[in-house]
């Protein structure tokens, strides 16, 4: 067999296999995905016209009215709109999902998911809490949401080496949707709590820890 | 180029078997690459305007699909599994996924290529890419498409002589 007759074989593969999804259900989908970019432009105009009466971190796109952002560390002026660095929404089943557009404001974010539950210690300094102490899982069980026993915490759209300030890189996709981090609290183990921070220029890491009143603002149960 | 008033129907009806098999072969999962190309599709029309007047329309699909493969398995990457090329070459002719005949031989090889030269292999050969437009889309030099698919012609060639004489023998 020569390099032409391969070639020729090869491409005998081509109508072999056979796209069966409708056109129709393609466009039905192409349109999801067209409002789901439009949203945010919206959402912003939306802002920037009440933005003499509030601020923004509630006017977010795509927020659940249950969300919450920085919005007092972030009052917006009247020129500039400026949307919260992260979003705190309470899902269905207890789960909080926290969607980032800025590694800023790490103490409104501890503040806010320890007020939802979540013993928490958050930086953004680029170091760890000293006063935080690594928790180590029992034999079979998980920290991240893959092992034989699903752990308390997922992450949603990014590889997590997103680097201070800016979101945008490489690992952060599919483009139209912010990273995001999903705890759930109940399958939090006894006496361990979440170390949130960033380490050098690897972007947000997330451990457990002890709960401590000097790492994660509570006393282990 | 396409002429930018070309039509998204009748665009997905003439290259949407083309842009399934070239992932197919890059991914090495069948109905995997079925949901990929169908979501690559859907942004294209959502950015038909601009991938209209793209130099090679189905290429941006092969791209984003890979693109949002990739995506797909670093979330998923702790239960990600090595592809079964039994499940993907020898599927039953005619099945509601495949709805053709693939030469299992042929996709079996193809399959245990390395991942870029069945990425070069596909869009060099299934969607008709020349070097340099494939080179770009994969972000690689002009030299290594050439490199990769010399490299996996020598590796087919090698996997599918020995089958063949096995049939003419028999």
């Amino acid at each position: 067999m020569n390099d032409d007759e391969l070639i020729t074989a090869l491409r005998k593969q081509r109508g072999t296999v056979v796209m069966t999804t409708p056109v129709q259900q393609i466009i039905s989908r192409g349109r999801t995905v067209r409002n789901r970019r439009r949203a945010p432009a919206a959402a912003g105009c939306l802002a920037a016209a009440a933005v003499v009466a509030f601020t923004v971190g509630v006017a977010l796109p795509g927020s659940h009215p249950a969300a919450r952002g920085p919005a007092a560390s972030h009052p917006a002026g009247p020129t500039s709109v400026r949307l919260a660095a992260w979003t705190v929404t309470r899902q269905a089943g207890g789960n909080i999902k926290v969607s980032f557009r800025e590694l800023a404001d790490p103490a409104a974010l501890q503040r806010t998911l320890r007020a939802d539950g979540v013993p928490v210690s958050v930086t953004f300094t680029g170091r760890q809490n000293p006063a935080c102490q690594p928790y180590s899982l029992p034999a079979g069980q998980s920290f991240w949401p893959y092992g034989p026993k699903p752990g308390p915490v997922s992450a949603l759209g990014l590889g997590f080496r997103f680097t201070k300030p800016n979101l945008k890189n490489a690992y952060t996709t599919p483009p139209d949707e912010l990273p995001a981090l999903v705890i759930s609290p109940s399958a939090l183990p006894s006496g361990a709590g979440l170390e949130i921070f960033t380490l050098g220029n690897q972007g947000l890491q997330v451990m457990l820890v002890h709960v401590s009143p000097q790492c994660t603002g509570s006393s282990g149960s | 180029m396409r002429p930018p008033s070309l039509d998204f129907a009748e665009f997905y009806r003439e290259v949407k078997d083309d842009c399934l098999l070239a992932v197919v072969v890059s991914t090495g999962e069948r109905d995997t690459a079925q949901d990929l190309v169908a979501e690559a599709f859907a942004r294209a029309w959502a950015s038909w305007p601009s991938v209209s007047r793209h130099p090679a329309p189905a290429a941006w699909v092969v791209r984003t699909a890979l693109n949002a493969g990739v995506s797909r398995w670093r979330r998923r990457r702790r239960e990600v599994a090595v592809p079964d090329l039994a499940l993907i070459a020898d599927r039953p002719a005619g099945g509601e996924a495949a709805g053709g005949c693939v030469d299992p031989g042929i996709m079996a090889a193809l399959l245990r290529l390395p991942e870029r030269q069945r990425q070069v292999v596909a869009l060099r050969l299934f969607l008709d890419l020349d070097t340099e437009r494939t080179a770009r889309v994969l972000g690689i030099a002009p030299g290594t498409v050439q490199a990769h698919l010399g490299r996996a012609m020598a590796s087919l060639r090698g996997e599918l002589i020995p089958a063949c004489q096995e049939e003419n023998q028999a």
